[in-house]
């Protein structure tokens, strides 16, 4: 199946987060191997060097590491997995804040439903 | 390094019309390129040149350094826009055919691909359907290890499932050194797998940028940019 | 390469060259067998000379068919497959234009020069039985009068010429297809205004060398009667119209070759 990418954003950010994505998701573990350029490219339906792009970046930024002949692996450091778990967490939360601020709720307000619903769903 | 295909104010005219006007473009090796334009800018004269089916009024146009010939009808792997094979052959013939007179034809990818597609080897290209046999035609040249392909439209007359078919083929039997121009008006569908686009507009290059470039900076797709640059 | 693309050019119209041919002597062989052999020249009735007329008048049409089939193998193939959707395979074969067009030319001859043989061998075939070689012994002086030389000289003559005039009307035919092309919304219609405008200007340049050489018409000529004449008369025409064919294939094999390395746009 290939990735559902939106049209207007860089493929190979979208391609960075879909990985991320799946490493804090779990679909890869720390210190696992994960699939070779052409084989992601092929899963994800894109172009294999845009794939290789969002690899390096992905590599960079320390999240994954290569090792010269076996290719490449998810990073076994725990407290990067988990600070990049809870940047993304806030991330989300950011985001759900602007989109009730357009809704016409204040924080307050929003806090408040939250736990009514919290509260309802435990009844 | 040298580019793979490289067009030096390359002009093209039809009597007293121009299909193509003072083309500049190279284009390095390993990547997937789009060349996207509506019908009529100058695609297919461009693609013709290439091969050295046409020859240019004015410029040139280069593969590899050197103008089209035999040399260069060695690396470069075609597909046209039409049906370009015998409806009498049966397929094992064409594979002959093939095989004879390309050296880099590689038996075992075309036999590996065929066997997917559970084409049968000893039926006549007449019995074949209309999307069968273009997928034939893509899977003898993708078979090829050629440096530079060309693929004239290769998605356009195809339901969705066998255009995923087609894509996926580009994309397994695509090598880093090699360079791959696709022809197509159906941009959104491909999209993804370009690294970069030319567009073409009244036998102009008008736009040659990747496509992330082009989202970076438009804030949009491709499609979307091409369906504004080209609002009828 | 060129091997290559002669088997293919071969192998394209095997069949129907193979079927064709193995009518014609099958025909050769049936008229050879049962009925030839059954004639009894002696006898000059109206029933012996009809039938013969009717037979000569279906082998002579048997021919013409099976030349026509071989001459449109040669012209559908060198058609097919350098100027529809298959040229745009051939062409971008790692192959150069002449190399494509000598594979055409000697392709052609091959299939020509194989009918010129099969048909020969039919002739001989026919005209081999016993009766009709007694029935013609009787007629030989005359006949090697009129020819100007025996009629075996004449055949053998006329045999190198034809096939010599395969080799131009291969070449005549690539022209016209080529030039055809020059038009691109009426490639066929053009390949016949080329063939009508070649014919047509060919013929006028061996009318105008033979008066000029006072071969024509026949009678500018002088002596006509006596045989040796005859006989060099017959052979000059022959060696004349040969110069010209051969002439005019050279111009039309330059003008195909630069047709098919500059002009050729595939639909």
């Amino acid at each position: 199946m290939p990735w559902d990418l939106d049209n207007d954003r860089p493929i190979y950010l979208q391609l960075m987060e879909r990985i991320q994505h799946d490493i804090i998701s779990g679909v890869y573990k720390p210190g696992d191997k994960i699939p070779s350029v052409r084989d992601l490219a092929l899963d994800a339906a894109v172009n294999p060097n845009t794939m290789q792009k969002a690899l390096s970046e992905l590599e960079r930024s320390g999240l994954v590491y290569s090792q010269r002949t076996s290719g490449r692996f998810i990073t076994e450091d725990e407290t990067m997995l988990k600070k990049m778990k809870t940047e993304l967490a806030q991330q989300h939360i950011r985001d759900f804040f602007e989109q009730m601020h357009q809704l016409g709720f204040s924080d307050d307000e929003t806090l408040e439903m939250m736990q009514k619903t919290l509260k309802g769903e435990k009844q | 390094m040298r580019p793979i295909l490289e067009c030096q104010s390359l002009t093209k005219k039809y009597g007293s019309d121009y299909a193509l006007f003072g083309v500049d473009l190279a284009l390095g090796r390993g990547q997937i390129v789009g060349l996207l334009g509506p019908n009529g800018s100058g695609k297919t004269t461009l693609i013709k040149l290439i091969n050295g089916l046409l020859t240019p009024t004015e410029g040139r146009i280069l593969v590899d350094g050197q103008a089209p010939g035999v040399e260069t009808k060695k690396i470069v792997s075609y597909l046209p826009d039409r049906d370009y094979l015998s409806r009498h052959m049966r397929v094992k013939d064409v594979l002959a055919y093939y095989m004879d007179f390309y050296k880099d034809f590689s038996a075992e990818n075309s036999s590996r691909m065929l066997d997917a597609l559970e084409i049968d080897r000893k039926a006549r290209l007449s019995s074949l359907s209309k999307g069968t046999k273009e997928k034939l035609q893509l899977v003898l040249v993708m078979s090829r290890n050629a440096d530079l392909y060309v693929l004239d439209e290769p998605i356009g007359g195809v339901d969705p499932a066998a255009r995923d078919y087609i894509l996926q083929t580009i994309l397994t039997n695509y090598n880093e050194n090699a360079t791959i121009l696709i022809s197509t008006h159906l941009i959104a569908d491909i999209e993804n797998v370009l690294d970069r686009v030319v567009f073409l507009s009244a036998g102009q290059v008008t736009l040659n940028a990747s496509v992330d470039e082009i989202r970076t900076d438009y804030g949009k797709s491709v499609d979307t940019l091409f369906r504004e640059v080209f609002k009828c | 390469m060129l091997g290559k693309l002669i088997k293919y050019d071969l192998k394209y119209g095997a069949k129907i060259f193979i079927l064709v041919h193995a009518i014609l002597l099958a025909a050769c062989i049936f008229g050879r067998f049962f009925f030839l052999d059954h004639l009894d020249f002696g006898r000059t009735d109206s029933i012996v000379v009809s039938s013969l007329a009717i037979f000569v008048s279906v082998m002579l049409f048997l021919y013409i068919v099976v030349c026509f089939c071989t001459w449109l193998i040669i012209a559908a193939r060198f058609y097919r497959s350098l100027f529809t959707g298959e040229g745009y395979l051939s062409w971008t074969f790692p192959v150069s234009g002449v190399l494509h067009l000598w594979a055409k030319i000697l392709s052609g001859c091959i299939w020509f020069f194989l009918d010129c043989f099969i048909c020969a061998a039919g002739i001989i075939l026919l005209v081999t039985g016993s009766n009709v070689r007694d029935a013609y012994f009787a007629i030989a002086p005359e006949v090697t009068e009129y020819f100007g030389m025996p009629p075996g000289t004449f055949a053998s003559v006329f045999f190198i010429y034809m096939l010599v005039s395969c080799i131009c009307s291969v070449i005549s035919t690539y022209f016209c297809i080529a030039a055809g092309q020059l038009f691109p919304s009426h490639r066929i219609l053009g390949a016949l205004i080329a063939y009508f405008v070649y014919s047509f200007i060919s013929q006028l340049l061996a009318f105008a060398v033979l008066a000029a050489m006072r071969l024509f018409p026949a009678g500018a000529y002088t002596d006509m009667a006596s045989g040796i004449d005859a006989a060099r008369y017959t052979l000059s025409i022959m060696g004349v119209t040969l110069i010209i064919m051969v002439a005019v294939s050279v111009f039309q094999y330059i003008v195909t070759h630069i047709i098919m390395k500059k002009k050729v746009n595939l639909l």
